[in-house]
């Protein structure tokens, strides 16, 4: 049983535009113990979805989907207490920009220390030691040395990637079963961005943490990766393994992002242009209809008015009426008719 | 072959345009904004519409109940003082004394705070922290003190009281807008225009002023707001408008003897002065809450 | 930290030095006898007339006027008052602690009851309750003291007659004086009304107290809600929503301590209003306070009652907007963060 599914999961955002559908119809499966990337430009929503995973919406969101079930349990039936209680236990978060999520005010030992479950075991007088002791092995874990000294720092008084292992730390400390990992390594450094990667697949392998791994960059997440989806401006492209959609992608727009990828073997000639798809991500107020990558697909015909359903193939999911794929789709025809 | 429009154009409105959206979205702005248009109406021809003289005594009408009250007349509006004068005439002749004079100690203490805090906000080191700490002296003595100080030197009478009111206003001016000027100074855009080659003059008026404007038009709200409290407060001490000025503080003040019988006249004029702030204060609330956006 | 507060105690002195050149200013054009308004003294023999040449340098040039003048001032020489022929700073010490326990009172009642009623206002999703409480805070934030103090005894006061309207006290107790705070003093007297006496004494500051409190109440809720409004979309109020503690818990530890930060700035630029207010409200309840003490000299003309109570109101100002500039940066962290990039 997947641990996290999702189907047609729409969001629709209301502005000053009139209401927006930021998601449309977004599928996601995360099994138990699996690293699944998802790889958009910046825009395409993938903030969106995991914050309405996790559960912490914006006032002005309205939520649909045919379903969103965590472990067996339907998420959108929970009441918001329930779902702040999965929150705090079973999934975790952590956020694009690690030194601003974290409370200027007080000390970072203090809010891992708030994260953790109280050991009901001890007695009260004790539990505040203990709990000291476990936040240190725990910032020990994520890799961070002089303990004693970040508890009784600020946020602003660490480095980005101290912030953002500190915030690893309080997002595992109370073990959680997901992890949603946004644009964890934004504007770090390539050694520090390293470190943070393996440190999640450490804690992938060691606890059997699954990890939602959001990104822009599809060559940092195909290393680290076992199942990838591709989003655009609020749909999914295609999913699936992640080492098939490298070799082989089926949509037009991974096919565009992974010939997107700069070539260093030194066979491109001088000045020449960089493939890139024609024109640009469209304003959240003009979404096209249809699939919205069609304005810009090299493959698109008169068809894609019409949103492709996300049709199977084996373990490979995708949306596309016009896929880098000989045998036609099964599903498709239904969505015609 | 003509281009296809896909998208359809977006307007992108001017900041002025933008600001002006936001504010006239908030209709307690927008009803504000014509009660102070009002205001300013009634204080520049207030006396021609009055139907009495502000001093005109009528001998038969003594302390008249406002006309709404059985006792009342209509020829009396909102009635009468102890000395029969109409206190809707006597309303009409006091709001230049009170909005008017505000809007004049305003515009004084706002120019002559703007170019000292320009100055000041421009200066750097010994000169800059000299004056600073000069007008933190200032400040620290409230305006209805130096209101005192500014008497008795001067004596009582309207006229000193616009020294006194300007005298506590223009500090609070020159603080904010130095304030202001200082936080922009050391932003990153100040020292890319420098390095561009702009001379001072032109990191001024060209670079930091844009950015500036909003915190000049706020305290001005703030300052007009402020300046009608102080006139009232110091006319009702009597340290202000001496007796028979129609200014609404000093109003109250006459009013006060009769508090008991005819709480009219205390309540009217208090009343008075209570809208044409609150109109002030909606304008500027408004008016902080449409400019604020583009501060985010 | 040191540097800091040495910085701050400079500030003060820098500040206080300034004012003391400003009342000598203003001192020397007062339109009366130099003598009179440094001493007041009216009619002073010879011999008294000799004594205030020297001790002024009446007949040096202006600096050392100035800095005998100063020397006297801060000696604690505040001249005599004109009219009670008492030393001033004997006045200044009877009327100070009036003043001090209004102002308490008064901004305590504004603190304990805006920034609860400022969280509120801006959890609350509920239109209508979120403009009534803009329209009241921006009504009490408009409404001239005077008015809303001769309106407030009027009903309460006279129609109703449930609450006194003028005065500390009612003269059939007397309580002797011990820290001269009235209510404490009530308490600590061994009479046997004492306690009647106490309640005589809150129920004489209710009405000033709540006259006064409105200023600084309104201020503090539309300052409290507009932080928490700003904080609450930060990411940390987010992280620690993801986290999973319960919403009042990321309120009151995470948002509240971070919107304080702008209330207490907010505090210190307020104090000289509040102290304009804190006059009107003493003349109008006759509360035996600096402020009426300082309108009635004013009334008569009498020069050193006003510059006694022009310097210690102000010099209080001073001190006690330094000890917020203070207290603000020891418990905002982020403070010391641009205090430590100065250095």
């Amino acid at each position: 049983m997947p641990l996290l599914d999702i189907r047609n999961l729409t969001i629709e955002l209301d502005t000053p535009h009139g209401r927006v559908k930021a998601l449309e119809r977004v599928s996601l499966t995360i099994n138990p113990a699996e690293i699944h990337g998802l790889v958009g430009e910046s825009g395409s929503g993938r903030s969106l979805l995991a914050r309405a995973i996790l559960g912490i919406p914006g006032h002005n969101w309205r939520i649909q989907a045919d379903r969103m079930m965590w472990d067996g349990h339907n998420l959108l039936e929970m009441s918001p207490k329930q779902r702040r209680n999965l929150m705090g236990s079973e999934i975790a978060m952590i956020f694009q920009d690690p030194s601003s999520s974290l409370d200027p005010v007080i000390v970072v030992g203090d809010q891992l220390i708030e994260a953790m479950p109280e050991n009901k075991k001890l007695h009260f007088w004790q539990r505040a030691k203990d709990q000291k002791r476990t936040a240190e092995k725990w910032l020990h874990k994520v890799g961070i040395k002089d303990t004693q000294k970040v508890m009784s720092s600020y946020a602003w008084e660490l480095s980005e990637g101290e912030c953002q292992k500190v915030m690893i730390a309080i997002a595992v400390a109370n073990q959680p079963r997901l992890l949603i990992a946004d644009e964890p390594t934004n504007s770090m450094e390539a050694k520090t961005q390293a470190q943070i990667f393996r440190l999640l697949t450490k804690l992938n392998q060691l606890h059997n943490v699954s990890i939602l791994l959001i990104s822009h960059e599809l060559e940092t997440l195909s290393i680290w990766c076992d199942q990838l989806s591709v989003m655009y401006c609020g749909q999914i492209m295609e999913s699936g393994p992640t080492s098939e959609i490298i070799n082989q992608p089926f949509h037009p727009y991974t096919k565009a992002l992974l010939n997107n990828i700069p070539d260093y073997s030194g066979l491109v000639q001088h000045k020449s242009m960089m493939k890139t798809l024609p024109g640009s991500a469209p304003a959240l107020q003009h979404l096209p209809i249809g699939c919205r990558l069609g304005p810009r697909c090299p493959e698109a015909q008169k068809k894609c008015v019409n949103q492709p359903k996300l049709c199977h193939k084996k373990n490979r999911y995708f949306a596309c009426h016009f896929p880098y794929h000989e045998e036609p789709c099964n599903d498709d025809a239904t969505t015609t008719s | 072959m003509p281009q296809i429009k896909i998208y359809q154009e977006d307007e992108i409105p001017s900041p002025m345009k933008k600001i002006w959206h936001s504010f006239s979205d908030n209709p307690f702005a927008f009803a504000g904004l014509w009660a102070v248009i009002g205001i300013l109406l009634l204080s520049i021809f207030g006396p021609l519409i009055a139907p009495y003289a502000p001093e005109q005594q009528d001998p038969h009408a003594l302390l008249l109940a406002p006309s709404w009250d059985p006792a009342g007349t209509v020829e009396h509006f909102l009635g009468t003082d102890d000395l029969g004068r109409d206190i809707f005439s006597r309303l009409l002749h006091g709001a230049h004394l009170t909005f008017g004079m505000a809007l004049g100690i305003v515009v004084t203490a706002l120019t002559l705070g703007f170019v000292i805090g320009a100055v000041a906000g421009m200066m750097k080191g010994l000169k800059s922290s000299i004056l600073s700490h000069l007008l933190d002296a200032l400040l620290s003595i409230p305006s209805l003190l130096m209101a005192i100080l500014v008497v008795a030197v001067m004596g009582p009478g309207l006229n000193n009281v616009f020294w006194a009111v300007g005298l506590a206003l223009t500090p609070q001016f020159v603080r904010s807008i130095h304030q202001a000027i200082h936080e922009e100074l050391q932003k990153e855009y100040v020292t890319a225009a420098k390095l561009d080659g702009a001379n001072p003059f032109q990191v001024f008026w060209y670079v930091i002023m844009p950015n500036v404007w909003d915190t000049v038009i706020i305290q001005t709200t703030l300052g007009i707001s402020a300046a009608i409290l102080d006139i009232a407060a110091l006319g009702f001490l009597n340290l202000g408008a001496q007796a028979p000025s129609p200014e609404w503080g000093a109003m109250v003040s006459q009013g006060m003897d009769n508090l008991l019988t005819a709480p009219w006249t205390v309540t009217i004029p208090g009343i008075a002065i209570l809208c044409s702030v609150l109109a002030i204060n909606l304008v500027g609330d408004g008016l902080r809450s449409a400019l604020s956006p583009i501060n985010n | 930290m040191a540097r800091y507060l040495l910085r701050r105690l400079n500030l003060f002195l820098a500040t206080s030095f300034v004012l003391f050149i400003v009342l000598f200013i203003v001192t020397s054009h007062f339109p009366v006898e130099k003598s009179f308004a440094l001493t007041g003294l009216h009619s002073p023999n010879a011999q008294q007339i000799e004594q205030i040449e020297k001790n002024y340098s009446l007949n040096d040039g202006q600096f050392s006027q100035f800095f005998s003048y100063l020397q006297q001032r801060l000696s604690g020489d505040l001249g005599i008052s004109a009219t009670s022929q008492r030393p001033v700073i004997e006045e200044l010490a009877s009327v100070l602690p009036a003043s001090f326990e209004l102002a308490a009172v008064s901004a305590m009642l504004a603190l304990t009851l805006g920034i609860p009623l400022g969280v509120l206002a801006s959890l609350s999703r509920h239109k209508i309750t979120q403009h009534t409480i803009m329209a009241i805070t921006l009504t009490g934030y408009s409404i001239p003291v005077f008015w809303l103090g001769l309106t407030l005894s009027l009903w309460f006061g006279v129609q109703l007659g449930w609450l006194p309207i003028s005065g500390q006290l009612n003269l059939l107790y007397e309580i002797e004086p011990v820290t001269g705070f009235v209510l404490i003093d009530t308490l600590l007297s061994d009479s046997p009304y004492s306690t009647s006496a106490f309640i005589d004494a809150l129920l004489h500051i209710i009405l000033p107290a709540i006259t006064l409190a409105v200023l600084p109440f309104t201020v503090v809720v539309r300052i409290t809600r507009a932080a928490i409004i700003t904080i609450m979309d930060q990411t940390y109020i987010k992280a620690a929503e993801a986290r999973g503690l319960h919403t009042s818990r990321v309120v009151l530890r995470h948002a509240l301590p971070n919107a304080l930060i702008p209330v207490l700035k907010n505090l210190g630029l307020m104090l000289g209003p509040f102290a304009s207010y804190a006059m009107v409200v003493e003349v109008i309840f006759a509360w035996p306070g600096v402020g009426a003490w300082l309108v009635s000299g004013i009334y008569q003309r009498d020069y050193t009652v006003i510059q006694g109570g022009v310097l210690a109101v102000a010099l209080i100002i001073i001190f006690i907007s330094i000890m917020i500039e203070v207290l603000y940066t020891a418990i905002n962290p982020l403070s010391r963060k641009e205090l430590y990039a100065s250095n």
